[in-house]
């Protein structure tokens, strides 16, 4: 019959994602997309805040942003990178542990990896000005054991600042990658011992393999925010640890000066989105959103 | 015992010893918030020991401020998680799913909000508002905060999809079921975990915003805000009680769980 | 005024066509490609807001805000700025409830947040709000603020002679001052190795990587200034540049630890820092804590800045909002808020007050400063808003941030 129902099973089916995908969609296209872009038109802007500004392909923001600020750039390249190593360091055996030799206790150690993340953030970094006061033990223990010299600081300097970093975004660096591990059929490496395999190889080619989406994951939600931080810098560091995310905050709200400010976080953002591309390309079989399955 | 059990066995100890550093140092700044939550200071500042007392806990909403700023932080992160889950989830799903024209590059663009620095997000999100009139309070908080949880959840549920293997799904339409049953009753409790870890990062994200929560608050308090404003003048040991009977809250949630999960596997094998 | 000459055709075009509504022309401009940034340019561009014009001294503007009962009142404020017993002993004198938030962290950043909602001319849903003078000063120059109806202040009267006739306020239209503070030295003398008197020791390579400074270049540059013996009511621009090219000098040599906003309290408290460039109330309640504390006002003198009671424009509950004004400007009353707060109060009387409950703080210096203290203190530069703003880009680059 010509006047069947206009939804037909099989249109149903066609029409289905893109159902269920437009509240989402919709939410981050208004209240994410759009104003994004206004920034990049703002970035494009000049005046003050008092005259007001007016739209006049100004391109020299970029320029600014680009030559001004090529220190903090690197700095914070600098330093979220070392952060995200570090946490990959510490992260690894310690979720190796409770996915391979957790047992009973998984779900226990899990929990414990996930709970301080529960204690706000800005609350614990101010417990480490505390911690890694002047005259604090741990200060006081690197000084005897030589680590640090005499009348060297802990606070105000590089080091404070990216173990701030990587304490920050070790559980994000962590669960991702105890996702992965879980996900290891441990016959495989049964198998890969069977057939001969030290448990190292078996190590290296199955079990890193296997987790490497873990890692990539892990890695990107680690890197990523840590590039554009502030908070650890600004509490923990001096004028000379000064990261790319604080100048966009004093831009923004203390000089208000939004056209450098947009573009300096327009640039953060292709920073990010390219070394991402890459970063996946080159360790990733399978891209963040691909599917996977079958 | 052979070599290779001594091997593991030594293997297994230094992994724990590291996993046990590791932890201690992932626990150390949070002994010190719960513990200078019983400190008696006689100023203002909470920054040096000076004796214990039960006075902040048994008066923990003394601080003008507090009481109001930290359940407007549970209320929102409340609302904002079973939104943005549910978002998220359908998002995550379609994408996992399915193949529709645009999916690489809807994935490129959900990766965004996770790449756009708080201060972008916050500053150009109030722009919009404004522009709109539209009076920045508690619910654009929450607007705010559905935005960029929405991109977390689909990451983190999607990953379990993608885990996990779709031709159950497959199975149970071959058997009949229409998508919303094979939904309900085989996606759903398969990727319940990955929802469960949505939620809760949806939730600390939340909780802990300040940023974004600061350009688009209006008048409104929340925790964060509260915590950011006090910092520099001096953090009361009200707010150390407050973060602590959080934490100890998510605790007893856990513990819950974990019991809660025992009694229904008993209950599955008993019958 | 910015070149603004295809906007403002097309708008005027269609404000000829019709009488629109501000919704409906806001509307009409986003349809015709302008965002909310070129209305907002102008707007200014059409006198909305005048970047340069200064509001002439002399005019008084006539006010009238009847008295009306009171049922709500929107104080946006400084954290840890009021004892909070007062909010409710003027709800109960008044009646009405009073939403006070403690949102202003930071003038600069404040004045982000709203400067949208001001700039297009709408309110901002606060009746009083407390910046520093800097800020009064741009406000009132860009006619954000509803003025004072005297009528309901009496109390006004009240206020110290110093601060009676600032330049950018001289008949107190606009503004009032809640608090005064003092900007100088902090330090602990014990760590130092005595007692310090000049601004220039906090130079000495002894206290190499002991020492902070604020980031505020109001603050910091103003203390240079003076150091060098100028005064900074008479500073120039190029003064306050050859200020901050000192602060930078020392900086490079590592003398300062670092830069900091209200949070060098626990760097001093922890005896990380052993001197600061510091607020005179923080370090009242720092000396509560540890005693060794001094707030060392130097030879060469300190700052006296105020932050201000302001009402900005549209405010929906004037007479409320004047209420308050008059009530924390009863003797009783202030010398209970600078008990609290220990910043010095623009009251005259709350000092006579005070001695009779509290005569330990009543005798205070720092918060209730002798005629010779007052003698020192310095009010901060004036400078147009271009050189303000090429002060703020001149100290960001020292500050890395």
């Amino acid at each position: 019959m010509a006047r069947r129902a206009l939804l037909t099973a099989r249109r149903r089916r066609q029409l289905l994602p893109y159902a269920i995908l437009v509240p989402g969609v919709a939410w981050l296209v208004v209240f994410f997309a759009i104003p994004v872009l206004n920034q990049v038109y703002v970035s494009l802007e000049s005046g003050t805040i008092e005259q007001g500004y007016a739209f006049d392909w100004n391109w020299s923001s970029y320029g600014t942003a680009l030559s001004d600020y090529q220190e903090q750039f690197l700095r914070s390249l600098f330093y979220a990178g070392t952060a995200t190593v570090l946490a990959l360091v510490i992260a690894f055996p310690l979720v190796y542990f409770v996915a391979f030799r957790g047992g009973r206790y998984k779900t226990v150690l899990l929990a414990l990896i996930v709970l301080p993340l529960f204690m706000n953030f800005l609350m614990r970094t101010v417990a480490w000005q505390t911690i890694l006061q002047d005259d604090g033990f741990v200060a006081d223990t690197m000084r005897s054991l030589g680590i640090l010299e005499e009348d060297g600081r802990l606070l105000a300097t590089r080091t404070a600042v990216i173990a701030g970093l990587t304490y920050n975004f070790l559980p994000f660096m962590a669960l991702p990658i105890y996702a992965a591990l879980e996900g290891v059929d441990r016959r495989l490496i049964e198998a890969a011992t069977d057939l001969y395999a030290t448990r190292w190889q078996a190590f290296r080619r199955i079990t890193v393999p296997l987790a490497m989406p873990g890692i990539v994951a892990g890695s990107l939600l680690t890197f990523i925010p840590a590039l554009g931080d502030y908070v650890n810098a600004s509490l923990l560091g001096s004028s000379r640890e000064t990261m790319i995310g604080n100048v966009i905050q004093s831009k923004f709200l203390v000089l208000t000066d939004y056209p450098t400010a947009a573009a300096l976080s327009f640039l953060l953002m292709l920073f990010i989105v390219v070394l991402v591309a890459i970063y996946i390309r080159v360790l990733g079989r399978r891209s963040l959103f691909e599917a996977a399955a079958a | 015992m052979s070599a290779v059990t001594r091997a593991t066995r030594r293997r297994t100890v230094a992994l724990g010893v590291w996993s046990g550093f590791a932890l201690l140092y992932l626990f150390l700044p949070v002994f010190l918030i719960v513990a200078f939550s019983f400190n008696d200071p006689s100023g203002r500042f909470n920054f040096t020991w000076q004796g214990f007392t039960l006075d902040q806990w048994k008066d923990p909403f003394s601080v003008e401020g507090l009481g109001t700023a930290f359940r407007n932080s549970l209320e929102i992160a409340a609302l904002s998680v079973v939104v943005s889950v549910i978002l998220g989830t359908l998002v995550a799903l379609a994408l996992a799913r399915y193949h529709f024209r645009g999916r690489s590059p809807l994935g490129l663009f959900l990766f965004l909000p996770l790449a756009t620095p708080d201060v972008v997000m916050g500053a150009s999100l109030l722009g919009l508002f404004l522009t709109m009139n539209v009076a920045t309070g508690f619910a654009t908080i929450l607007i705010a905060h559905v935005m960029f949880n929405i991109a977390y959840v689909v990451v983190t549920v999607l990953a379990r999809l993608q885990g996990m293997d779709a031709h159950l799904e497959e199975a149970a339409m071959d058997l009949g079921a229409n998508e919303w049953t094979t939904f309900r009753l085989v996606t759903l409790p398969l990727i319940a975990p990955g929802v469960a870890a949505a939620a809760m990062l949806a939730f600390v994200l939340s909780i802990d915003d300040y940023i974004v929560t600061s350009f688009n608050a209006g008048t409104t308090s929340t925790f964060p805000l509260y915590i950011f404003g006090a910092a520099r003048q001096g953090v009361p040991p009200q707010v150390n009680v407050l973060a602590t009977a959080l934490l100890f809250a998510v605790v007893l949630l856990m513990v819950g769980n974990v019991a809660y999960q025992r009694r229904l596997a008993r209950r599955d094998a008993a019958a | 005024m910015p070149e603004q000459p295809r906007p403002e055709d097309i708008i005027e075009r269609l404000l000829a066509e019709q009488r629109l509504s501000r919704r409906g022309f806001l509307r009409k401009a986003g349809a015709t490609g302008l965002t909310f940034s070129g209305a907002a340019a102008f707007l200014a561009a059409c006198g909305g807001v005048e970047g340069t014009a200064t509001k002439t001294t002399a005019e008084t503007v006539a006010v009238d805000h009847p008295k009306v009962p009171i049922t709500q009142l929107n104080f946006s404020n400084w954290p840890l700025y009021i004892d909070k017993s007062v909010i409710k002993s003027f709800e109960k004198e008044y009646g009405g409830k009073v939403k006070y938030t403690e949102e202003i962290n930071d003038n600069q950043e404040f004045f982000g947040k709203v400067r949208q909602q001001l700039q297009q001319g709408q309110a901002i849903g606060r009746d009083i709000v407390v910046l520093t003078d800097y800020m009064a000063t741009r406000w009132i120059r860009n006619d954000y603020l509803t003025p004072i109806d005297k009528k309901n202040v009496p109390n006004a009267q009240n206020l110290v002679e110093g601060l009676r006739a600032p330049n950018f306020d001289p008949s107190r239209q606009y503004s009032l001052p809640w608090q005064s503070g003092m900007t100088a030295i902090g330090y602990n003398p014990k760590r130092t190795g005595g007692k310090l008197s000049s601004i220039n020791d906090i130079f000495d390579p002894k206290f190499k990587g002991r020492v902070t400074m604020l980031a505020d270049p109001h603050d910091s540059a103003s203390l240079m200034i003076l150091a060098d013996g100028k005064k900074t009511a008479d500073a120039t621009i190029d003064d306050v540049l050859a200020a901050i090219d000192r602060i930078d000098e020392e900086n490079r040599k590592g003398q300062i630890r670092r830069f900091t906003g209200n949070d060098y309290t626990t760097d001093l408290a922890k005896g990380n820092v052993w001197i600061s460039v510091a607020y005179s109330g923080d370090v009242i309640q720092l000396q509560a804590d540890n005693p060794e504390l001094e707030f060392l006002i130097p030879d060469e003198g300190a700052v006296l800045w105020s932050d201000n009671m302001l009402m900005p424009q549209k405010a929906a509950h004037p007479y409320a909002a004047e209420t308050m004004m008059n009530y924390v400007y009863e003797p009783e009353i202030a010398a209970k808020i600078a008990a609290y707060v220990n910043y010095v109060t623009p009251v005259i009387g709350a000092q006579e007050e005070l001695a009779k409950t509290d005569p330990e703080t009543a005798e205070n210096e720092l918060i209730f400063p002798s005629d010779e203290t007052r003698a020192k203190l310095n009010p901060y530069p004036t400078l147009s808003p271009e050189d303000e703003n090429r002060m703020l880009e001149a100290m960001q680059k020292v500050t890395g941030a």
